[in-house]
């Protein structure tokens, strides 16, 4: 559906994406994931034909659009602001791109309506102004007006970046049922990975104008090609030389010279190790309760590490309490020091 | 520029080097070329033996009274800047930080100079406090001994533009206050800080550049003032070169020239304020950290004494900005006697000064009666009253419209090409005429177009019969631009560049994007500068009078023309109650103008839409009510 080959972007002397190869398939909802200035907005900017590459292609239904018009692309784009025209209507701001197509009124009036009945939009918004709808309410003006038109792929930069915690929560899975119902090809960025990882079908971590690994949620999560992304999905623990010298002597085939990782989950709070799990004792030093789950920081003597327990509601330890800490070689994840960024494909 | 857009822009390319046209003749043949010309001409004198002399002039300013003019200049404008600034801080912190009693009615007193200001306000002023104004004369009946001509030369200019020139404190001063986050007081209050402490430490701190600015604004336009020393009699350097410029040489030594040197002169104390100005904002402003900034709440007065002269204070300052106001609105309803007499007489109401014409009869020094016919009319009814009015809304509507009308294309431009060198070429040439005083480029204007070898604009002489007005439109438009490109450009600089992507996106072309996007959205801007410039241009006097000429008497000139014949062989009877009648009607203008770009103009889409529903809903419940009655 759509590939980009080799894109580099320059801005003067800064080499914004360097070799950037992604293949998105059709109807995927794809997401570009990574900390600011990392290069996924260039890279979605690309796409979309606002910044053009110094170097390589972007070819969508087997035809390069490197250099087509931004407009005769035809993709939507929800912006992060959202970009809804504060001077004109809703119905005004989703009619926009078809007047411009030279539609005739009826079939102008058609689209809309069918649109705005699709994304939950009443007859009666449509006659306000953006600025009289909420958050959620905008979002949607914005991802009808980006669909109004019939575009083969719908990027989207950050949308849910503007709203409160709730709301970005409720209008995500939202934005899920409507991408599955459209079944329009999706690109997305952003830079929260709870929201990555639970929309998105593929993820393309990025760092310093690199894609460090493109796999599914669980890839990128339990699999983590890089440090880099081990550490910037989720929580995590790098564990100290005494654990990890521990975990050799116990038959492990870990590495004391390499950076290992695990993860909050994979450790456990007072259970009988299994064959090829070591038992390490520390004391409770403080815990964070979550609800659903407990966080414990838990001092093993060499580190502290960071330990998440199940809540339910019988087994809570207090501070200062001693435990001891269960934990698998097998969900170690292990990098040599030192390694390099390689475009990932 | 990306290929991409380049493609693009390729059918706009005729019209971008129209537009690039334009700017070069207007920057070359409006601001660059008639200023060399009055600079040039100071170094081209010829002495008595007609010989080029090219420092006669100068030679001339050192050893003649010239210098007089300057440092009159200079001493008023340092005075006003001590008098303005101590006047506009006290009104915006009366009316906005301090809880004082009745701030609403106060703040409406002190922004009536917005529509009331120029020639206007000064002849208002001498209405009231000259020899034979209604308050001196009043305090001569009750102070025999007082001094009938208080109100003149230099404490009556200072006095007059000191509340005249409080405008741009309530207007931007004002802001800034609003603006303060009313966390930061109340953080130093909680760590133990006095009010007038918190005001000292913590407000004015963050009001320290506009307040710089203003203090520049201010020394300039002392340094400028025309109206007022014309008026109220003082040597300034504006007023002189005005009277230089229409004198001959036939009168006095190298008038011109020594009307070029002054204007010369003005340019570079304005240019180096300037600098000193533009050097300061660069170091960048004190900018509000907050995120949850909270609204500023206002501060009362513990202490009861300080509470009541606070009060006091208040309004004396808001009598002395009402009373002219108050007594040009009562007295435009005065017979001419009344006003002639400079007494409020409550059986002497008429209408007679706005609409309507009267014979006067008069006793000659020959002992026979005269009759003139419509000697006494109004402001609707008198020709050239009218004609001024008219003339003036004209030429200002034109200019105030024109000015908008460049700097929108400009910004446009400028926008687009803010990293390149011709966009920061663009707006320094816009902003060139902020460098030179008005009445340099309008001497300028005067002299350099004042023949038929101009050959850009067709050879024509512009300071010729009509055509002046032409000239006219072109001074004010070229003095108004600065202040419409400053303004007018920060309004695009808000506006969200992802709009213009989305656009683009959506696949409008850069003409439409322009059109339907990006132009509703800067329009309230844009209309609000073209208000404050046509409120400034209506009754604006200095550069009329500088054109001085029978096809471009402006309002301001005509009435005050009248004024200075009122009464003379029956004419112009009530000369000075028309004079009212007009102040009554541009106040109702401008307020009107105000009014729609400030506050109708300011509403958005949706306070419009909801504006709008409750009209319908208002019309619904009363067709309800009719419907019902007859059941």
């Amino acid at each position: 559906m759509i590939k980009l080959n080799d894109i580099v972007v320059k801005f003067g002397d800064f080499t914004a994406l360097h070799n950037i190869n992604v293949h998105v398939k059709e109807g995927e909802f794809f997401t570009f994931l990574g900390p600011s200035g990392c290069g996924k907005t260039t890279t979605l900017r690309t796409i979309t034909g606002f910044i053009e590459p110094v170097s390589g292609t972007v070819v969508v239904k087997d035809r390069d659009i490197t250099h087509v018009p931004i407009e005769d692309r035809n993709i939507g784009i929800v912006f992060q602001s959202y970009a809804l025209f504060p001077t004109m209507t809703v119905y005004d701001n989703i009619a926009f791109g078809l007047k411009i197509k030279k539609m005739k009124k009826p079939e102008i009036d058609q689209k809309v309506r069918e649109i705005a009945r699709k994304v939950d939009l009443s007859d009666e918004q449509l006659m306000k102004a953006v600025s009289q709808l909420s958050g959620g309410q905008q979002q949607r003006v914005a991802i009808a007006r980006a669909l109004v038109t019939g575009p083969a792929i719908i990027c989207m930069d950050e949308p849910l970046s503007n709203l409160d915690a709730k709301l970005r929560v409720q209008l995500r899975n939202e934005l899920k049922q409507m991408q599955k119902e459209f079944g329009i090809t999706t690109i997305y960025v952003t830079h929260d990975q709870e929201e990555a990882l639970t929309l998105s079908d593929r993820i393309a971590v990025f760092n310093k104008g690199y894609i460090e690994q493109i796999g599914t949620p669980n890839e990128v999560y339990n699999f983590s090609k890089t440090e880099f992304v081990c550490n910037f999905i989720g929580d995590i623990n790098r564990l100290s030389t005494p654990v990890v010298q521990q975990m050799i002597d116990a038959g492990a085939a870990l590495k004391e010279t390499d950076h290992n990782y695990i993860r909050l989950e994979r450790m456990h709070v007072n259970m009988e190790p299994q064959p090829g799990q070591i038992s390490v004792t520390g004391t409770v030093i403080t815990r964070e309760y979550y609800g659903l789950y407990i966080k414990y920081y838990i001092d093993l003597g060499c580190q502290t590490v960071k330990v998440i327990e199940k809540n339910d509601g019988v087994r809570i330890y207090e501070e200062g309490q001693q435990v001891s800490v269960v934990i698998d070689p097998r969900d170690v994840m292990a990098y040599p020091p030192g390694e390099k960024k390689e475009a990932a494909s | 520029m990306n290929r991409i857009e380049e493609r693009k822009l390729q059918p706009e390319t005729f019209l971008r080097i129209v537009g690039v046209a334009f700017f070069a003749y207007l920057f070359f043949g409006f601001m660059l070329f008639p200023c060399l010309n009055t600079l040039t001409s100071i170094f081209n004198t010829k002495n008595a033996a007609g010989e080029r002399d090219p420092f006669a002039v100068i030679r001339f300013f050192l050893a003649g009274n010239m210098a007089k003019y300057v440092w009159n200049s200079l001493k008023l404008a340092i005075l006003l800047v001590i008098t303005v600034n101590v006047i506009g801080i006290s009104i915006v912190l009366l009316t906005e930080y301090f809880d004082i009693k009745g701030a609403r009615i106060l703040r409406m007193g002190y922004m009536t100079t917005m529509i009331y200001s120029g020639v206007a306000l000064v002849t208002g002023y001498m209405f009231l406090y000259a020899s034979d104004g209604i308050l001196t004369t009043l305090f001569k009946n009750s102070f025999p001994n007082m001094n009938p001509t208080w109100f003149s030369g230099f404490n009556a200019v200072l006095f007059t533009m000191t509340f005249a020139c409080t405008s741009n404190h309530m207007l931007f001063l004002r802001n800034a206050i609003r603006g303060i986050d009313y966390n930061t007081v109340e953080a130093a209050r909680n760590m133990g800080a006095r009010p007038f402490k918190v005001l000292w430490k913590v407000v004015f701190p963050t009001l320290i550049p506009t307040m710089f600015s203003l203090t520049v604004m201010t020394f300039i336009t002392g340094l400028c003032a025309m109206s007022a020393p014309t008026l109220l009699g003082y040597d300034s350097i504006n007023p002189e070169i005005v009277r230089l410029a229409g004198s001959s040489s036939a009168d006095e030594a190298f008038p011109q020239a020594r009307a070029a040197l002054l204007s010369i002169i003005l340019a570079m104390f304005t240019i180096i304020l300037l600098t000193v100005l533009s050097s300061y904002e660069r170091k960048g402003h004190y900018l509000s950290v907050s995120k949850t900034k909270a609204r500023l709440q206002k501060q009362k007065i513990d202490n009861p004494v300080w509470n009541v002269l606070a009060h006091i204070y208040a309004y004396v300052l808001f009598i002395i900005y009402m009373t002219p106001v108050v007594m040009i609105i009562i007295f435009s309803f005065q017979t001419y006697s009344a006003i002639r007499l400079k007494k409020l007489d409550l059986t002497q109401w008429t209408l007679i000064n706005y609409y309507g014409q009267e014979d006067y009869e008069y006793l000659t020094n020959r002992g026979k009666y005269k009759t003139r016919v419509g000697s006494i009319s109004g402001v609707f009814s008198n020709e050239a009253t009218l004609g001024g009015i008219k003339l003036s809304f004209i030429l200002s509507a034109l200019a105030a419209a024109l000015a908008c009308v460049i700097v929108v294309v400009a910004c446009n431009y400028i926008f687009k090409r803010r990293n390149r060198k011709s966009g920061v070429i663009l707006e320094y040439a816009l902003l060139f005429p902020w460098l030179l005083p008005t009445i340099l480029i309008c001497y300028s204007y005067r002299t350099f177009f004042n023949s038929e070898t101009v050959w850009y604009v067709g050879n024509h002489n512009l300071y010729y019969a009509q055509n002046v007005r032409l000239l006219i439109v072109m001074a004010y438009t070229v003095t108004k631009l600065p202040f419409s490109l400053r303004m007018i450009k920060a309004s695009f600089y808000s506006i969200d560049e992802e709009l213009e992507d989305a656009a683009k996106n959506l696949g409008a072309g850069g003409l439409r994007t322009f059109l339907k996007v990006k132009l509703p959205i800067i329009l309230p801007s844009v209309l609000a500068v073209f208000a404050l410039n046509f409120n400034a241009l209506f009754t604006e006097y200095d550069m009329s009078a500088t054109f001085a000429s029978s096809y471009g008497t402006s309002y301001a000139m005509v009435i005050q023309a009248m004024c200075a014949d009122e009464g003379l062989y029956g004419y112009n009877v009530n000369a000075s109650g028309r004079r009212c009648a007009s102040t009554v009607f541009i106040m109702i203008v401008s307020g009107i103008i105000l009014y729609l770009v400030y506050g109708l103009g300011a509403r958005d889409l949706g306070e419009r839409l909801e504006a709008r529903d409750r009209r319908r809903k208002r019309r619904e419940k009363l067709s309800a009510m009719f419907q019902k009655k007859p059941a």
